[in-house]
C-alpha cells in the first residue's frame, strides 16, 4: 500500500503548493475518464496530506508503531515548557518512532 | 478519424448542440440560429414540430404543445399532446432527436453518441430520465455533466493562471451555483448547490398572476381556464420580463384576449421594474442563500473569488447583478455568452471522451449527501432511523465508500437496506431514493457483518450494494428513477412511438436499394406493425417489437429461414389485430 506521498511524489516535507501542483499534474496525466480507481486514490490522497491540519491527522493515526507512552514521557520531561507547533510535534513523533532516547533537548536545538 | 460525440445543453427553454471542429467549439446552427427553443409541438397534419415552429403554435394551439418539459423530468406523471400522453423523458427525446438530426446535416454522418449536460443539483431520478430521453432518441449518453461545469469548462479550459470562479447558473427552470478551481489545465469543482425547480419560468409566472389578479380586478373575469387566453399572457409576461432587463418600464398589451359576456376584454398594463423585482424577490433570495452554502462547501470567503460566470437566460435580470456585485464588490463576466457556453463545455467533454487532445481535464463533485439508515441515537435519545451518512457532500467523483454494519438480534435473516439523499441527521427527514433486502444470512447470534458500498460514477448516479461479510452474500442496485421505472422493453416502446411521430421509421430509411424482395417485405411488414402499436395490448406489443428485432438481426446476420419463419408469425399478429 502506497503511502500518499509516494501516490503524489513528493516528500514528506513538501509545501502546501508543491502539493497541490503535483496532485494536478497527477489529475492531468490520470483524468477521472480514464481510470476511476486511480483517480480517486490520487484524489483520496491529495485530501489526506492537502494541508497542515490534514497532514497531522494523517500522522497521528498512520505512523507505524509510535509508542506513546514514551512520546508522552518526552513530552512532559521538558524542563522549559514550549509551543506546541506543527514542526515540533511532527519531530517528536518521528523521534518517538525512531529513536527512543530522543531528548527534548535536542529537538530544541535542531528546531533552533 | 474519431468517432463523433455531440455535446447538447438540454435546458428548460432553449436547447443547443455543439462538436469540435479542427479544434475549435462550434455551436451548430440550424437555419442560422444557434438556439432550439425547448417547445414540442403537433401541427394541424398531425406532423411534429420542434423549436421555433413549436413555439409560435403555442399561441394559437396551447393544447397540442408541450413547453419547459424538463421541469418535468424524473416525475411519474404524462403530459398531453393533441390527445396523446406522453412521459417526460419522450418529449425530451423529441427535442433530442431534432438536435441529433441538426447535428447529423451539419456533419454529413449519423451521430449516436452524445454528452448531455444536466444541473447540478438534478437529483438521481432526474438524471435518469435523462438518459432515457437520449436512449429513445436513438443516443447513447456516454456522459452527463454538470452544467455549471460544463460552462467553466468552455471558459475555463484556456486559462494560465490560477482562478477561482463562483459560477451562477440561473436557467428557465433550475439553479445551480458551483465554486470552480482552475489550475494548471484542470477545472476541479470545489462546491455544487441549487434548487432544481427555480428559474426563469417562476419570474413569467409571478407576472402572469400578477395580470390574471389585474384583469379580475378590472374586469371581473377569471382567465384561468381559458387557455388560450392565458397562452397569450404567458407570451406577454414573457416579453415584459425581458423589456425590463434593459428598461425601467415595460408596457403589456394584448387586445381581444377574450369574449366576455358579449365584450371583448382588451388587457393593457404597465409594469415597473421596481414592482416586477419586488414579485422575484423571494427567488433572488434564495438564490443568494444557495451563493452562500456553496462557498460555505468551498471553505472559501467572497475574497477568495476571482471571477464571476453568469450562466443561463435568467442572469440578464438586473438585480442579479446589483446582489452579486454587493456580495463579493466586482461585476460578474460577461464576455461568455449565458446561453451558448453550457453546450460549449459539453461539446470540449465529449471531445475528451472521444480521444481527442483537449486542454483541460475536469473534476467534478456531487451536490448531494447520501446514506443510509441505522439503529441508534438521535439528540441522545434511541432512535430507530439514525441517518449514517455515507457519501458527503462535494465530494469528487466518481467516488466509491464502504461501511460496515451489524445485524441487531440472534438469527437475523434478512437486513433492510434503506439509501436517503439529504444531510438531516433524522433519516426520516431526507428523501428515500433506494430500498433493498439482503435475504438468507447465516443464523448467527447478532452483530454478523454486513457492508454496504456506495459508489457514485461520473454521471453523478448511484450504485449501492450490500455484503455479508462471512459468507460473500451480495445484493445489489443502481437507484434507478424511482418514480418511472422505464424497463427496457417500455424505452423500446417509446423509441417507436417517437419515430413514428417523425414520419421516419428508422429501419425503412436505412434500407439500402439492392435489397431481397422477402427483405422489402419484412420492412414493409415491421412497419406496418409499428403502425398499429398505439391500438395494441401490451403484451402483444411486447411480442411484435421481440419479433420485429428478431427479424433485424435476421437481416443483418442473412439468416433466411429464420427470418422467414419470424415474419410470418408477425403477419400473423398483424392480421389478427387488423381482423
Amino acid at each position: 500500500m502506497k503511502t500518499p506521498y509516494e501516490i503524489l511524489e513528493v516528500t514528506e516535507h513538501a509545501s502546501d503548493s508543491e502539493i497541490k501542483q503535483a496532485y494536478l499534474q497527477k489529475v492531468k496525466l490520470n483524468p477521472p475518464d480514464r481510470d476511476h480507481e486511480i483517480f480517486q486514490h490520487i484524489h483520496s490522497a491529495y485530501e489526506t496530506i492537502k494541508n497542515v491540519t490534514s497532514r497531522e491527522n494523517y500522522a497521528l493515526f498512520n505512523y507505524p508503531e509510535a509508542d506513546f507512552d514514551a512520546l508522552l514521557e518526552q513530552a512532559f520531561s521538558t524542563t522549559q515548557p514550549s509551543i506546541m507547533n506543527a514542526d515540533y510535534f511532527d519531530k517528536l513523533l518521528h523521534a518517538s518512532i525512531d529513536d527512543k532516547t530522543f531528548l527534548i533537548g535536542n529537538l530544541t536545538n535542531t528546531t533552533a | 478519424m474519431n468517432e463523433i460525440i455531440i455535446g447538447i445543453d438540454l435546458g428548460t427553454t432553449n436547447s443547443e448542440v455543439a462538436i469540435i471542429e479542427n479544434g475549435k467549439v462550434v455551436v451548430i446552427a440550424d437555419n442560422n440560429k444557434k438556439i432550439l427553443p425547448s417547445f414540442v409541438g403537433i401541427d394541424d397534419q398531425g406532423d411534429i414540430l420542434v423549436g421555433e415552429s413549436a413555439r409560435n403554435q403555442y399561441l394559437v394551439y396551447p393544447e397540442r404543445t408541450v413547453k419547459s418539459i424538463k421541469r418535468l423530468m424524473g416525475q411519474d406523471i404524462q403530459v398531453n399532446l393533441a390527445g396523446h400522453a406522453y412521459a417526460p423523458q419522450e418529449i425530451s427525446a423529441i427535442i433530442l432527436k431534432r438536435l441529433k438530426a441538426i447535428a447529423e446535416q451539419h456533419v454529413d454522418q449519423a451521430v449516436t453518441k452524445a454528452v448531455i449536460t444536466v444541473p447540478a443539483y438534478f437529483s438521481d431520478a432526474q438524471r435518469q430520465a435523462t438518459r432515457e430521453a437520449g436512449e429513445i432518441a436513438g443516443l447513447e449518453v456516454v456522459r452527463m455533466i454538470n452544467e455549471p461545469t460544463a460552462a467553466a469548462l468552455a471558459y475555463g479550459g484556456n486559462q494560465v493562471e490560477q482562478k477561482r470562479m463562483l459560477v451562477y447558473d440561473l436557467g428557465g427552470g433550475t439553479f445551480d451555483v458551483s465554486v470552480v478551481n482552475i489550475e494548471a489545465g484542470v477545472v476541479e469543482v470545489l462546491s455544487s448547490h441549487g434548487d432544481n425547480h427555480l428559474g426563469g419560468d417562476d419570474f413569467d409566472q409571478q407576472i402572469i398572476e400578477h395580470i390574471l389578479d389585474h384583469l379580475q380586478e378590472t374586469q371581473g373575469v377569471d382567465l384561468r381556464q381559458h387557455s388560450k387566453a392565458l397562452a397569450r399572457i404567458t407570451r406577454a409576461a414573457e416579453n415584459a420580463k425581458l423589456v425590463l432587463s434593459d428598461q425601467p418600464y415595460a408596457k403589456i398589451e394584448e387586445e381581444y384576449l377574450l369574449e366576455h359576456e358579449g365584450a371583448a376584454i382588451h388587457l393593457s398594463l404597465e409594469l415597473s421594474r421596481i414592482d416586477y423585482e419586488e414579485m422575484i424577490e423571494d427567488y433572488i433570495n434564495a438564490t443568494i442563500d444557495a451563493v452562500h452554502i456553496a462557498m460555505k462547501g468551498a471553505k472559501l470567503t467572497p475574497a477568495d473569488i476571482d471571477e464571476i460566470l453568469l450562466v443561463g437566460g435568467s442572469t440578464r435580470t438586473p438585480c442579479i447583478r446589483e446582489r452579486l456585485y454587493n456580495e463579493f464588490g466586482f461585476e460578474p463576466h460577461s464576455e461568455v455568452d449565458p446561453d451558448l457556453c453550457v453546450a460549449m463545455g459539453a461539446a470540449i467533454q465529449a471531445a475528451m471522451i472521444s480521444g481527442q487532445e483537449v486542454n483541460a481535464v475536469l473534476v467534478d463533485v456531487t451536490p448531494y449527501t447520501y446514506g443510509t439508515s441505522a439503529i441508534g441515537y438521535l439528540n441522545d435519545e434511541y432512535y430507530p432511523f439514525t441517518y449514517v451518512p455515507i457519501i458527503h457532500k462535494n465530494t469528487a467523483l466518481p467516488n466509491r465508500k464502504t461501511e460496515a454494519f451489524v445485524t441487531n438480534h440472534d438469527g437475523q435473516e434478512v437486513v433492510n437496506v434503506t439509501i436517503y439523499q439529504g444531510e438531516d441527521p433524522d433519516a426520516l427527514n431526507n428523501i428515500k431514493i433506494g430500498e433493498f433486502l439482503v435475504e438468507g444470512l447465516q443464523d448467527v447470534e447478532a452483530g454478523n457483518v454486513i457492508t454496504l458500498t456506495l459508489a457514485l460514477d461520473l454521471n453523478g448516479m448511484l450504485h449501492v450494494s450490500a455484503q455479508e461479510k462471512a459468507t460473500g452474500l451480495e445484493k445489489s442496485i443502481t437507484i434507478k428513477n424511482a418514480f418511472s421505472r422505464f424497463e427496457h422493453g417500455a424505452l423500446d416502446t417509446a423509441r417507436h412511438r417517437i419515430n413514428k411521430l417523425f414520419g421516419q421509421n428508422e429501419t425503412i430509411r436505412a434500407v439500402v436499394k439492392n435489397e431481397a424482395p422477402e427483405i422489402v417485405e419484412a420492412r414493409k411488414l415491421i412497419a406496418k406493425a409499428e403502425a398499429l402499436f398505439d391500438i395494441t395490448s401490451n403484451e402483444d406489443k411486447e411480442d411484435m417489437i421481440d419479433l420485429i428485432e428478431d427479424i433485424n438481426s435476421c437481416i443483418e446476420a442473412g439468416l433466411d429461414d429464420r427470418l422467414q419463419e419470424s415474419v410470418a408469425k408477425l403477419a400473423d399478429i398483424i392480421y389478427y389485430l387488423e381482423s
